[in-house]
């Protein structure tokens, strides 16, 4: 079994699937209060405004959690992109999910134990996870506690800026969402990548 | 001969019908309207003057007359500056004040001098108004339960009160409105006085706790009315608000009436702004953005269409990439 790596432990993973299973959730949730309209299918609006309060809580919550164990851990390394041809590096990547993807080349940077993120990830994940989280978190928190809120800006309720960043976060996040369980179907086999997030162990 | 005759006896009588109508309630809707005249102003003014020589907090503690009912005084007070803002400003206080309280001292059934002190109803100016409010008013939970005691100025008071069309802005008229009903529902000793009369005497509910069920409930308190979920849709088109005031079995519970594009923020307490607004920048309901940001009802719609067109592309791209790579692979399988 030379062939596997074992790369993600415990908590990354438990980590992993309650901050999906959230940001699945607020989508769902988050939709339904911004589109709000009786002749539409969403979630009823009080039972949404309720579930997204306490799902965003909770996100915040674990978003505190994945910070600290992060630091602790020292896994925030992971996230650093690595000088030496980092945009060489990217340009490779993409240039395998443009073209040799569809001929069957093999991953050009496969994840190993000191590096488990190839150099795409490295900037993107960097990206979602510390920048567009906490503007999406903190947005979130103020549209809670509105009185955080600045009470006018440009002639406009201050919340109005708060919430307009909180729903273009939120869509980039979503996009990034799609993207990235679809990539995840991108392993030797379409169920490996999946695998590698419930058992840490990863296929090459 | 007679032609000319018989037309003057038309007109007469014609002209006859109009001043009946005119002195009628319903041809009195301006009854006592504040006058645009000089002369007539300084008179009022004069009038009025006499009566607020005692009737305002100043007097009170410092009585013009010798001999005066302080007690009686101190429950018939008026604030001028409120007065001279509310929508009856202008009118001389014996328009409404009539019979015994036009002499001094006031004759009335209280009052040392006896004889008849009364104060006209709403209806003897508002009559067309008061023919639509009046049946509405007798379905809502206030009459139902109170009914002789409850009438127009437990809620509206005649010296203060300002129509929505002359506030205009939201920010006031909720202030004004919302204050009337927890004037009682926020104070013990004002909901005693008409709650404690009932049988089983009813005890006023925290108003925190039974709405507790509401987000952000003190932001909706100072942005909205308390009528925009306790009436219901107006039935009558020249009254924007229902009369019938709903109690918490009946009252609006369904947030998107105004959390939706089709707000009824727009035709309830913005009718007076929303006229003006302008789709500026793409924003759903503008008008209401100067003072709050509704979610579901205040978004941009160039936001809006950004973030699904985003998203859309996202999944037709991975939905494109997966189906060549499946193609691929059965391209490369059958090549083997």
């Amino acid at each position: 079994m030379s062939d596997r790596v074992f790369i993600l432990p415990l908590w990354i993973r438990l980590w992993h699937w309650t901050n999906a299973a959230l940001i699945l959730l607020l989508t769902i949730t988050g939709a339904s209060l911004h589109f709000a309209d009786p002749k539409l299918p969403l979630v009823p609006f009080e039972l949404s405004a309720r579930i997204h309060d306490i799902a965003g809580l909770a996100l915040a919550a674990l978003y505190l959690v994945f910070v600290v164990a992060n630091v602790v851990t020292g896994n925030w390394w992971q996230y650093v992109p690595k000088p030496g041809g980092f945009v060489e590096r990217c340009k490779n990547q993409i240039v395998f999910y443009c073209w040799g993807i569809f001929r069957g080349a093999p991953h050009p940077y496969p994840p190993t134990a000191e590096a488990n993120f190839n150099s795409l990830q490295q900037i993107i994940y960097w990206i979602v996870m510390y920048l567009l989280m906490p503007i999406l978190i903190v947005t979130g928190l103020i549209f809670l506690w509105p009185d955080f809120a600045p009470k006018r800006v440009m002639g406009m309720d201050g919340l109005v800026p708060v919430a307009l960043l909180h729903y273009l976060t939120a869509v980039l996040i979503v996009s990034f969402m799609i993207a990235h369980i679809y990539l995840g179907t991108t392993g030797t086999k379409v169920s490996s990548l999946f695998k590698m997030m419930i058992t840490g162990w990863h296929e090459h | 001969m007679n032609q000319p005759l018989n037309r003057r006896t038309v007109g007469a009588v014609l002209l006859l019908f109009a001043g009946l109508l005119a002195t009628s309630p319903a041809g009195a809707q301006t009854k006592g309207a504040a006058p645009k005249d000089p002369e007539t102003i300084a008179q009022i003014q004069a009038w009025n003057g006499e009566c607020l020589a005692c009737h305002t907090e100043a007097a009170l503690h410092k009585p013009p007359r010798p001999g005066m009912d302080i007690k009686a005084l101190s429950e018939a007070l008026t604030d001028p500056a409120k007065y001279d803002r509310s929508n009856h400003a202008g009118m001389a206080c014996k328009t409404c004040h009539v019979g015994g309280y036009r002499d001094w001292p006031h004759k009335g059934p209280a009052q040392a001098v006896p004889g008849k002190a009364e104060t006209l109803d709403c209806n003897e100016c508002h009559a067309q108004k008061s023919w639509h409010v009046d049946a509405q008013v007798a379905k809502s939970v206030h009459s139902k339960n109170l009914s002789e005691k409850f009438t127009c100025s437990t809620c509206h008071d005649p010296h203060v009160y300002q129509t929505a069309a002359k506030l205009k802005e939201p920010a006031k008229i909720v202030a004004q409105d919302n204050g009337m009903c927890l004037s009682c529902h926020q104070s013990d000793e004002k909901f005693a006085a008409f709650g404690g009369k009932l049988t089983p005497a009813k005890k006023r509910p925290d108003i925190d706790a039974i709405h507790a069920w509401l987000p952000n409930t003190k932001l909706h308190w100072n942005a909205v009315r308390c009528v925009e979920c306790h009436t219901p849709v107006s039935p009558t088109r020249t009254l924007a608000i229902s009369h019938e005031i709903l109690g918490k079995d009946k009252a609006q519970r369904d947030c998107v009436t105004c959390h939706s594009q089709d707000s009824a923020l727009r035709t309830g307490l913005y009718r007076h702004v929303a006229e003006t607004e302008s789709a500026e920048l793409g924003f759903l309901n503008s008008a209401v953005l100067g003072n709050s940001y509704v979610i579901g009802a205040t978004r941009n719609t160039h936001l809006d269409r950004f973030g699904l067109v985003l998203i859309g592309l996202v999944f037709a791209g991975v939905l494109g990439h997966g189906l060549i790579r499946i193609l691929a692979a059965l391209g490369r399988r059958s090549v083997k």
